[in-house]
């Protein structure tokens, strides 16, 4: 059972500051997922957790303990490499006991705790093939194993479950969400899919070029993001973001192409950009009081929703509108989109959000 | 690659072919037809493309009236310790410049390389008096040593090319399971190394078994002396041309590097690592 407190954590290859001063605090048993574009620091984060490099100044505590240089296998911790670093000349038992070998346990709690981890993993009947003899699923199940059989204080994940099919990722998913109601441990677990860190996750952190833009549970992020960056990478399909043309036109409204948009708040001098979720948004007859007018450019079927992406009167840009997936809807006809008022975001010019949406602002529709 | 729908470029791709095969295969043949002759037949006037009466005289002489049976032994010795000595150097070599980096790694194995650059011969007028000065010469360990220059040098950036290729994951999951670098290397990088370090070992091996020049000068005593001087010595001087005998001890000094090859052949094929990541 272990608490992480990153202060002030940066990591500096060279002249190249990939991390820029992290805070962050995982509790006890916590599930923190690390999510952000290709670049954003988030490996290299993790990797300084294990211990993989050095940090380049600030501290890092596990358990109210500075670990800035204790090496990895003393800090408590077990890694699950996204390509899964299985040693390939090794069985699968041989694998996952390779730590305790080397930290000299007896052979037959060795033997126990393999046994044990493996049932749960569903792999028992494999533990004497080698990892070139499993398929893709089990393999992760023998990287998940080989961390389990520590009995860590934190779990380190990094991205998992990238290297699977869909259909696998989806009952790795599953399983990796049981081993977090069952072992109880610390968890971080980074990803760029923001469906594994929204389904598995207490709590997600934001990086974006080397710094955390938010922190906060899944639904906070969401509802409430804290700048315009984390409202576009949270939730998919991600949120259409306008330009504000002309301000206060009467009382709480804004211009923005295609018309104008209500607020439930008069609009602050500074905004510049509003943001609305596809789910907020729902079609109308065209040339509807309060609602944008423009055109069906393309819709996608989904089965469950359709997408229908509108290219906005007097402007390039297309937004995107969740609908129904029985809604019957054909390209290029004339529409009208209607703004829930309460599910606007907005945002100034250098991106912070000055107004957020209601918190679980739903479609009027 | 090549359009081989036409008779005529047909032809010629045959026939080029075969010119190239006669000329690396020929001599090669010749030897073992050679060594199967008589005497009377080696040393008639019109040569016989056949041998007439195939005989293995020339074998059973070899290996017991003369001294082969020792140059061969001696050449196992010489060849079979440097191989190792170089596999052993090239494997430390070759992984410290593949996974570590550290100031002045480019230009220290550039400068390695470079050695390999200098032609044999050069490189022994430097080696006689450092072996004569160390009290080396006519010794095996002083052959021994001295046939490292063959080489080492490439076995090491053979060996760096296949460690840069083992994944860093690897590396990183045995450290972060606890192990120190050295014991990463011996209990993991090591076992899925296995077929390029035999090829690295028959490789050395191989330079050091066809060494003539080396030896001839390290090695005066005859007792310590490998086969390539040995064959030479023995049956191509001033008194004694013995062609038949000449053929069946060469053929017979080279079959462990044939045995070698085929072996090899064999061991190249699998793909030791997989599995490992992805």
């Amino acid at each position: 059972m272990a608490k992480l407190e990153l202060h002030q954590v940066r990591k500096s290859f060279g002249n190249v500051d990939v991390l820029k001063g992290i805070d962050l605090a995982v509790d006890d048993g916590e599930f923190a997922a690390f999510v952000g574009p290709s670049g954003c620091g988030k490996s290299t984060l993790l990797r300084l957790i294990c211990g993989l490099d050095e940090i380049s100044s600030g501290q890092m505590i596990i358990d109210g303990q500075v670990v800035n240089d204790v090496p990895p296998a003393k800090r408590g911790i077990a890694m699950v490499f996204q390509s899964y670093a299985l040693y390939p000349h090794m069985t699968v038992s041989d694998n996952m006991g390779y730590a305790l070998r080397l930290a000299g346990t007896p052979r037959e709690e060795i033997r126990r705790r393999v046994e044990a981890a493996a049932r749960v993993l569903r792999i028992a009947e494999y533990v004497d093939r080698k990892p070139r003899q499993l398929s893709g699923g089990q393999r992760q199940r023998v990287a998940i194993g080989r961390a389990i059989v520590r009995e860590p204080k934190i779990f380190l994940f990094d991205e998992p479950l990238s290297n699977l099919d869909a259909a696998l990722r989806v009952e790795m998913r599953i399983e990796i969400a049981r081993m977090k109601e069952r072992l109880g441990t610390t968890m971080i677990y980074v990803t760029h899919d923001q469906i594994e860190a929204m389904t598995l996750a207490d709590k997600i952190v934001v990086l974006n070029a080397g710094k955390v833009e938010q922190i906060g549970s899944p639904l906070d992020l969401y509802n409430t993001p804290a700048n315009r960056f984390v409202a576009g990478f949270i939730g998919s399909p991600r949120m259409n973001f306008l330009i504000v043309q002309g301000h206060r036109l009467d009382g709480g409204r804004v211009r923005v192409p295609g018309g104008s948009v209500s607020l439930n708040t008069s609009p602050p001098e500074a905004a510049h950009e509003i943001g609305v979720r596809p789910e907020h948004l729902e079609l109308c007859a065209p040339g509807t009081s309060n609602a944008l007018d423009g055109r069906v450019a393309m819709t996608e079927h989904l089965g469950s929703d359709t997408y229908a992406y509108v290219a906005l009167d007097g402007t390039d840009e297309m937004i995107v509108v969740r609908l129904d997936g029985e809604r019957p809807i054909s390209q290029g006809e004339r529409v009208g989109v209607l703004v829930n008022p309460d599910a606007v975001h907005v945002f100034s010019t250098d991106g912070r959000t000055l107004v957020s949406a209601k918190p679980m602002a739903r479609n009027a529709a | 690659m090549f359009d081989l729908s036409g008779t005529v470029s047909k032809v010629v791709f045959g026939l080029t072919l075969a010119l190239i095969g006669l000329f690396l295969f020929f001599p090669l043949y010749w030897l073992v037809i050679s060594s199967v002759k008589s005497n009377a037949e080696l040393y008639s006037i019109v040569p016989t493309p056949f041998p007439t009466h195939p005989t293995m005289t020339h074998f059973v002489t070899a290996l017991t009236t003369g001294k082969l049976p020792m140059y061969l032994f001696n050449s196992l010795i010489a060849s079979g310790s440097s191989a190792a000595l170089n596999t052993l150097l090239a494997l430390y070599a070759g992984y410290s410049f593949a996974k570590y980096r550290f100031a002045g790694r480019q230009p220290a194995m550039l400068f390695m390389l470079s050695a390999q650059m200098f032609p044999f011969g050069l490189l022994l007028i430097s080696i006689y008096p450092l072996m004569s000065e160390a009290g080396l010469l006519d010794t095996r360990p002083g052959l021994i040593l001295s046939y490292i220059v063959f080489a080492l040098p490439v076995s090491t950036y053979m060996l760096y090319s296949y460690f840069s290729q083992v994944p860093d994951e690897l590396i990183e999951a045995a450290r972060a399971d606890g192990a120190s670098d050295l014991r990463i290397f011996h209990t993991i990088v090591i076992p899925i190394s296995i077929p390029p370090i035999v090829t690295v070992f028959l490789y050395s091996f191989m330079w050091s078994w066809n060494d003539l020049l080396y030896s001839m000068t390290l090695i005066v005593s005859d007792h310590k002396r490998t086969i390539g001087p040995g064959l030479l010595l023995t049956y191509l001087n001033e008194v004694n041309s013995d062609w038949g005998g000449a053929m069946a001890a060469s053929l017979l000094a080279s079959a462990p590097i044939v045995a070698a090859f085929l072996f090899l052949q064999r061991y190249f094929i699998q793909g030791v690592t997989a599995g490992a990541v992805k």
